[in-house]
């Protein structure tokens, strides 16, 4: 046992260096978003504050219409986790169940839909958008987000899928049920737990994304929480950065949490993706 | 079989639906939808871009005639151009460099059998968590030169970096760019190089133990042969998101201090919404959009290649 202690030790050693540089920013916006605006630009910086000042939490949200960030943010994201889902779930049932013909270019599609980025389509989509008269709606980021997410909930959805004994289906139609009632019935059910972590994950890719939704949503009332933030930097004559500090902290820890528990799903996602 | 199935069976071989009549077509309804929504949000404004590269477009969008080929010589004879162009294939090679050399030996510690290394896993991954655009913020303020911790922890430790303005050459701020781009693409990397660590079978290694090979010979001869094409793959996919990464530049030096820390997707971004040449900006993004086509027809080889050795 003491072999392993000593194993262990070594090995936390080694990864000590990237662990401190991964949290060292969040030890930044704690200390940051906790103190009182003059101590920040005080000459002297110190890491601890000297009292525990919640006050940048409430101008933010009172004085800065941060609630109202987070609620497009919150509009968008659920929006593109269910239009991706509603799209995504009929395709991993096919790809996972069913005969399609063509099913191989099919994948290959949206191995390619998943490699481009939005950001070099940034004036088509833009374009696009206008036409649509879209520009500053949300729903335009709805669908934006929802068709570059698809693919990867494809992928996350057929891998669980495949884990589900077809017989189940089977004896359903036995008994006599549709197609369609067996999928309703039994099949969707039991992957509940899949769809739930797919859910999750198109659900904090769209909350991060930044370049659409900057470009798109061109009116202050409308900005996601991540363009809000970055936009509070740049209007002001000095920079305020124990609001910032406190914004990124309540825009990212909970979402960090949320992926800290669901992280191991994703490998599973990747290799039917096609890294493994 | 496909590309992008894994080395396990794919449901490929285990279909069993019901017996039916013709090819299946009817079962095309079920990825319809999918096909039209990437169509309309992904097809058309490929269209359109390709569409603005070869006109002439005037600021606000409007297509005033056929230009050909002449707003690519235009985007050539810019100098910032080439100077973007330069400073991308630094920062992507640069980026992805990094992040592998740091990401394999991370990997290898992450699959070992030690004490909390969930804990250890969990907080490799957390950046993967987090929007590119608030790291690149904290960044920005974690450097900041009169009020940042980046300058407070190293005065602590004695070191004179007090008051250093690290974003205010392009050197320095380039370099900090980079390093924050690879401690993002660090969880990716780990993960696809844990994937294949696992799938490496044990017995090789009892093997080798067998015949009296050392830790490090194993890891010389047996893991990093193995991962090779993992990594090959790692690199691949890297540089195609690190390629047109925007939020990190774009937020902490907006491409500055005099077009220093500029790459193309930058370049195109100001193009296009600061001075309103969009037929400059869609023709950079075509060539942008090309070299990402051919690293994903690179990218769909290797799979291929990977699966047909399984």
């Amino acid at each position: 046992m003491p072999r392993k202690v000593v194993h262990s030790v070594l090995c936390w050693l080694g990864l000590s260096p990237l662990l401190i540089v991964v949290l060292f920013p969040y030890a930044t916006m704690l200390s940051t978003a906790l103190k009182q605006k003059d101590e920040i630009f005080q000459f002297e910086t110190k890491w601890l504050p000297d009292t525990l000042y919640f006050g940048n939490f409430v101008e933010l949200f009172v004085d800065r219409g941060f609630g109202r960030a987070i609620g497009n943010s919150l509009y968008i994201s659920i929006g593109a986790t269910l239009v991706s889902l509603l799209v995504a779930l009929p395709a991993a049932y096919a790809l996972s169940r069913l005969r399609i013909p063509g099913q191989s270019a099919f994948r290959t599609y949206l191995l390619v839909t998943q490699m481009i980025s939005p950001i070099v389509l940034i004036i088509g989509l833009f374009r696009l958008f206008a036409y649509l008269g879209m520009i500053n709606d949300l729903n335009a980021l709805v669908f934006a987000h929802s068709a570059f997410y698809m693919a990867f909930a494809v992928w996350m959805l057929q891998s669980y899928f495949d884990t589900i004994p077809k017989e189940l289906e089977e004896a359903a139609w036995m008994d006599g049920a549709s197609r369609l009632k067996s999928f309703w019935r039994v099949f969707l059910p039991l992957c509940l737990p899949g769809i739930a972590v797919t859910s999750l994950f198109t659900f904090v890719n769209s909350w991060n994304e930044y370049a659409i939704s900057l470009t798109i949503l061109r009116e202050g009332s409308l900005q996601t929480a991540p363009v809000k933030i970055a936009f509070l930097t740049g209007t002001l004559y000095e920079t305020e950065w124990n609001i910032i500090m406190a914004a990124t902290l309540i825009a990212t820890v909970p979402v960090a949490i949320v992926f800290a528990s669901i992280q191991s799903y994703l490998i599973r996602g990747l290799s039917l993706g096609g890294v493994k | 079989m496909s590309a992008m199935t894994s080395s396990k069976p794919t449901p490929a071989t285990t279909k069993a639906t019901r017996p039916r009549p013709g090819q299946g077509f009817s079962n095309l309804a079920f990825i319809l939808p999918s096909i039209l929504l990437s169509f309309v949000i992904i097809g058309y404004p490929i269209f359109e871009v390709v569409r603005m590269a070869v006109s002439d477009v005037n600021r606000f969008g409007k297509i005033q005639g056929f230009e050909g080929l002449g707003n690519f010589f235009k985007v050539f004879e810019d100098p910032i151009f080439i100077q973007s162009t330069y400073q991308t294939i630094i920062w992507t090679v640069s980026v992805v460099g990094g992040t592998v050399l740091i990401a394999i030996p991370v990997a290898i510690i992450l699959n070992e059998d030690f004490h909390g290394r969930s804990i250890a896993r969990t907080i490799v991954l957390l950046p993967w968590a987090v929007s590119l655009a608030m790291t690149a913020l904290v960044w920005r303020f974690v450097v900041n030169g009169d009020f940042g911790t980046l300058n407070l922890a190293l005065t602590q430790l004695g070191l004179p970096f007090n008051n250093h303005p690290w974003l205010a050459t392009a050197t320095s701020a380039f370099t900090i760019e980079i390093l924050v781009g690879i401690l993002v693409s660090i969880p990716f990397t780990v993960t696809i190089i844990l994937g294949g660590l696992t799938s490496i079978p044990v017995t090789l290694y009892e093997a080798a133990a067998m015949d009296g090979a050392t830790k490090w010979q194993s890891l010389t001869r047996i893991t990093i042969p193995m991962l090779k094409p993992f990594l090959q793959i790692a690199i691949v996919l890297n540089v195609i998101y690190v390629f047109n990464s925007f939020p990190i530049i774009w937020i902490m030096t907006n491409g500055g201090p005099a077009n220093g820390t500029d790459i193309l997707i930058t370049y195109v971004y100001k193009q296009a919404f600061a001075f309103g040449k969009l037929d400059i900006a869609a023709a950079a993004s075509v060539m942008m959009f090309l070299v990402l086509l051919g690293f994903s027809v690179l990218y769909l080889f290797m799979t291929r290649q990977l699966a047909e050795r399984n």
